[in-house]
């Protein structure tokens, strides 16, 4: 074959080769990857449904069980130990490797004497339980309404918690994400860790409050939310009623050693702390929830979001069918 | 290198990384009693300001006379061993320069303009004695502070964003951008601190000698000279930083630093006129009075000036503040802001709240304790929540918006500022009501009403107001403690903070 003129084009030629083909095939697939790798990896799915985080149930399926016990007595700690004993240990509900969140109320810059918070010695009481039934780590977090730093440590919170063996999560280092929540709830986000735990443990605080008119436990799942959740007053009942629907936890414990009777839910003054002594541990949350608003001297089912609640099949709404262990 | 030049640099890292250190514990509200305002007790810049302005050198600050002690012993060593402004200079000028040898001789040269910082500083003092404080300016620890809360904290993970913080990262990082091209040209040109340093150098009893029979006039000295103080000839000791490099760089060892070595020919001293230093006298003495009448705030109450809780009264905190930003690093939750504009010219970057951005912490009292001035008094929470029978230090008063409050313009159900509310008994408290929607439908509303004897102005039910934009309850500064005739009610009891308040410290 002729060598063309090497001033003059390179004329079309018939065929293509082997070589060339493979080449040219090969640089074109590497080009398309790299593309479909990089929108994919770009591609942001958190508008979609498929990219918000489902939110796992934490309920272990336990038959026979009664919806929950209370234990009265002096010792807060001893409360908790006695009453988890009569529902058949931690073992039952923490099995060995699981990673537990426990979700205090840890709101607020006040004293464990003023009943602003969950009492410290029941959090750590139950840390310690968890870590002995074999949990792998243990995460106490809340997203406090006051500074996270005063909060935690000045109702003892954070102290009690990290001395029993768990790590604290404030919202100063916590992972908001976007999850698959709805209804009053949907847009906000939700703390990351609370998601990725394989078991939960709420522990609310009995409190009077003057919109729900009382904050217990279904009410303690405003924590776990991120900015924009103060609209949810608006609809306060319905809102407390789909975080109950959409926050199934292992275990509700509703610490009553010191309860706020009055200017809730950050109180302040010891004349509306009510000292009672007593700790009740659940798997029902609504029927837990109904027991603290009797403490209050509400009629649990004339409470808007406890009603809701046993409405949408969540629970029940009677304190009696908790089981009271007396005083130890 | 030389174990003189090696200490040196230990030094300023040492100092550099403290100083870092305290800013970032203190930005990460470590809880424990750390001396977090110790540099700025030290500065007898602040000193001097606060004792020409106030009339009295608050508490710590005394500290600053150490520091003029020691220059009087051992020159400007502040400045090449300890300022943290000037090794973050040094830094990037080693960084950002690769220099010839020859540049290097030239850049190292003195000025005329280095003397700017002379009259700057007669300048502030003048503001100063008028009672119009504004060292902080361009104070290196205050510039530096500043600069780093708006420059590097909020770029960093979990940093809170600076709004209206441009200008001031901007001078900080201009000032290290600018020793790209001349080594510390703000300590040498502009440090009103670095100047009254050099006014007391002038008389320090160690300094750098050059012996004159062993030097050969190579001029080497120069070569990494901080201050551009020109040892080969008539030592300008008011500038020398006794970074010492010269004392290493001279291959004759002619030069060395050492106690009351005899006197050298005398500089041409900094150079300052006489008529020039007059006339800078005489523009501060005009500024001052102007400024106060037509730019200030301090005689009437402005609305949208809100200062932090144990402020004082607005002259008296125009005398004491350095703008140091101390207090709004140490606030928790970004309530404390430079202001912008709220507080005229003379409060420019003085702390004002921003309640969308923060609320004051109820018990919270690390404002007054990091202020090195005492702007902002120490309280006590005892003393700050009203425990100690006085009434609550109060820095304003809420106002619900009744046409953007929920309960009250929309029918529509909302207590979360009665909910935040921190007093005992809380200061916002709920009408009860039924209204009627279109239609007839009855629903039960609790409107809120803020109770102005018992609001302290702590501006949480601003901060979580949940309508957007503008809140539908605002704090502003009527019933403030600090100002006894910016009062919404006839007074009860006296709860006026005084200059210098230190009674409540337990």
């Amino acid at each position: 074959m002729n060598d063309p003129h090497p001033l003059l084009p390179t004329p079309y030629r018939e065929r293509i080769d082997r070589r060339e083909a493979v080449g040219r095939l090969s640089a074109a697939l590497v080009a398309g990857g790299a593309i479909a790798a990089g929108a994919i990896f770009f591609h942001d799915r958190s508008g979609t449904e498929s990219g918000r985080i489902a939110v796992p149930d934490w309920r272990v399926q336990e038959t026979g069980l009664p919806p929950g016990v209370i234990s009265h007595g002096g010792d807060p700690a001893a409360n908790v130990r006695r009453a988890v004993t009569a529902l058949g240990g931690m073992d039952r509900f923490v099995k060995r490797g699981e990673s537990v969140l426990l979700k205090p109320n840890a709101g607020w810059d006040r004293l464990p004497e003023q009943a602003a918070d969950t009492n410290p010695e029941v959090i750590a009481e139950l840390v310690r339980l968890c870590l002995a039934a074999g949990a792998r780590r243990v995460i106490v977090a809340d997203i406090s309404c006051n500074d996270p730093l005063r909060s935690f440590e000045r109702s003892g919170i954070g102290p009690a918690a990290r001395k029993a063996g768990a790590e604290v999560v404030t919202s100063r280092r916590v992972h908001l994400v976007r999850a698959a929540v709805g209804g009053p709830v949907t847009g906000l986000q939700v703390m990351g860790e609370l998601l990725a735990a394989d078991r939960v443990i709420n522990v609310p605080v009995v409190k009077q409050h003057s919109l729900s008119r009382a904050t217990l436990g279904m009410k303690n799942w405003f924590g776990v939310l991120g900015r924009g959740r103060a609209r949810l007053h608006q609809s306060i009942d319905h809102s407390i009623a789909e975080l109950a629907a959409t926050f199934r936890p292992t275990l509700t414990v509703v610490d009553a050693t010191r309860i706020l009777m009055a200017n809730g839910p950050q109180g302040g003054s010891l004349a509306d702390v009510k000292r009672l002594d007593a700790v009740a541990v659940g798997i029902d949350p609504v029927a837990c929830d109904a027991w603290g608003a009797a403490l209050l001297g509400l009629q649990p089912r004339s409470l808007g979001f406890i009603a809701a609640a046993e409405g949408r099949g969540l629970g029940h709404g009677d304190p009696n069918l908790l089981r009271d262990l007396g005083t130890a | 290198m030389t174990w003189t030049r090696r200490l040196r640099i230990f030094y300023q890292a040492f100092f550099l990384l403290l100083f870092l250190w305290l800013l970032d514990r203190l930005v990460h509200g470590d809880l424990r009693d750390l001396p977090y305002s110790a540099f700025h007790h030290a500065d007898p810049l602040s000193m001097i300001g606060v004792a020409l302005a106030a009339g009295m050198i608050p508490g710590a600050l005394i500290w600053g006379l150490l520091l003029i002690v020691l220059t009087l012993l051992f020159g400007r060593f502040f400045c090449g061993w300890i300022c943290p402004l000037g090794t973050l200079q040094q830094l990037t000028a080693w960084l950002l320069s690769p220099r010839s040898r020859r540049e290097s001789l030239t850049v190292n040269r003195y000025r005329r303009w280095y003397a700017v910082k002379y009259y700057l500083l007669a300048l502030l003092l003048v503001l100063a004695a008028l009672g119009s404080l504004q060292t902080g300016l361009l104070d290196p620890l205050s510039l530096t502070v500043r600069g780093m809360a708006a420059a590097v904290w909020p770029v960093l993970p979990g940093g809170r964003p600076l709004p209206g913080g441009w200008l001031a990262a901007g001078l900080l990082l201009g000032i290290l951008l600018a020793s790209r091209w001349i080594p510390r040209v703000f300590c040498r040109a502009l440090c009103p601190l670095g100047a009254l340093l050099g006014v007391f150098a002038r008389f320090s009893l160690f300094r750098i000698h050059r012996s004159g029979a062993a030097c050969t006039d190579c001029r080497l000295c120069t070569f990494a000279c901080q201050g551009a103080d020109e040892p080969f000839g008539a030592h300008r000791v008011g500038e020398c930083m006794v970074c010492l490099n010269c004392t290493t760089t001279c291959e004759e060892r002619a030069i060395y630093y050492g106690f009351l070595p005899p006197a050298g020919p005398r500089p041409a001293e900094p150079d300052l006129s006489r008529r020039k230093l007059i006339g800078t006298v005489l523009a501060g003495l005009v500024a001052g009075p102007v400024i106060e009448a037509t730019g200030g705030g301090r005689s009437a109450a402005r609305p949208d000036l809100i200062r932090p809780p144990g402020a004082l009264h607005e002259p008296d905190f125009l005398e004491r503040c350095v703008k140091c930003s101390l207090c709004g690093q140490a606030c928790p939750t970004g309530f404390i802001q430079p202001a912008v504009a709220q507080a005229g010219v003379e409060g420019f970057w003085t702390p004002v709240v921003a309640p969308r951005r923060g609320w004051c912490e109820y018990t919270c009292v690390r404002c007054g304790e990091v202020c090195p001035t005492g702007a902002i008094a120490r309280l006590t929470p005892e003393r700050k929540i009203g425990l100690d029978g006085q009434p609550a230090v109060s820095i304003g008063t809420a106002f619900v918006h009744r046409g953007r409050c929920l309960p009250w313009a929309m029918d529509t159900p909302c207590i979360v500022c009665e909910e935040m509310c921190p007093t005992d008994p809380k200061a916002i408290w709920l009408e009860p009501i039924t209204a009627q929607r279109p239609g007839g439908r009855d629903i039960p509303l609790q409107r809120p009403h803020v109770d102005p004897v018992r609001c302290i102005g702590c501006g949480i039910c601003e901060n979580r107001c949940p309508v957007g934009a503008e809140a539908a309850i605002r704090i502003t500064s009527v019933g403030e403690t600090r100002d006894p005739l910016n009062r919404l009610l006839l007074p009860v009891r006296s709860n006026r903070l005084q200059p210098g308040d230190r009674s409540a410290i337990s």
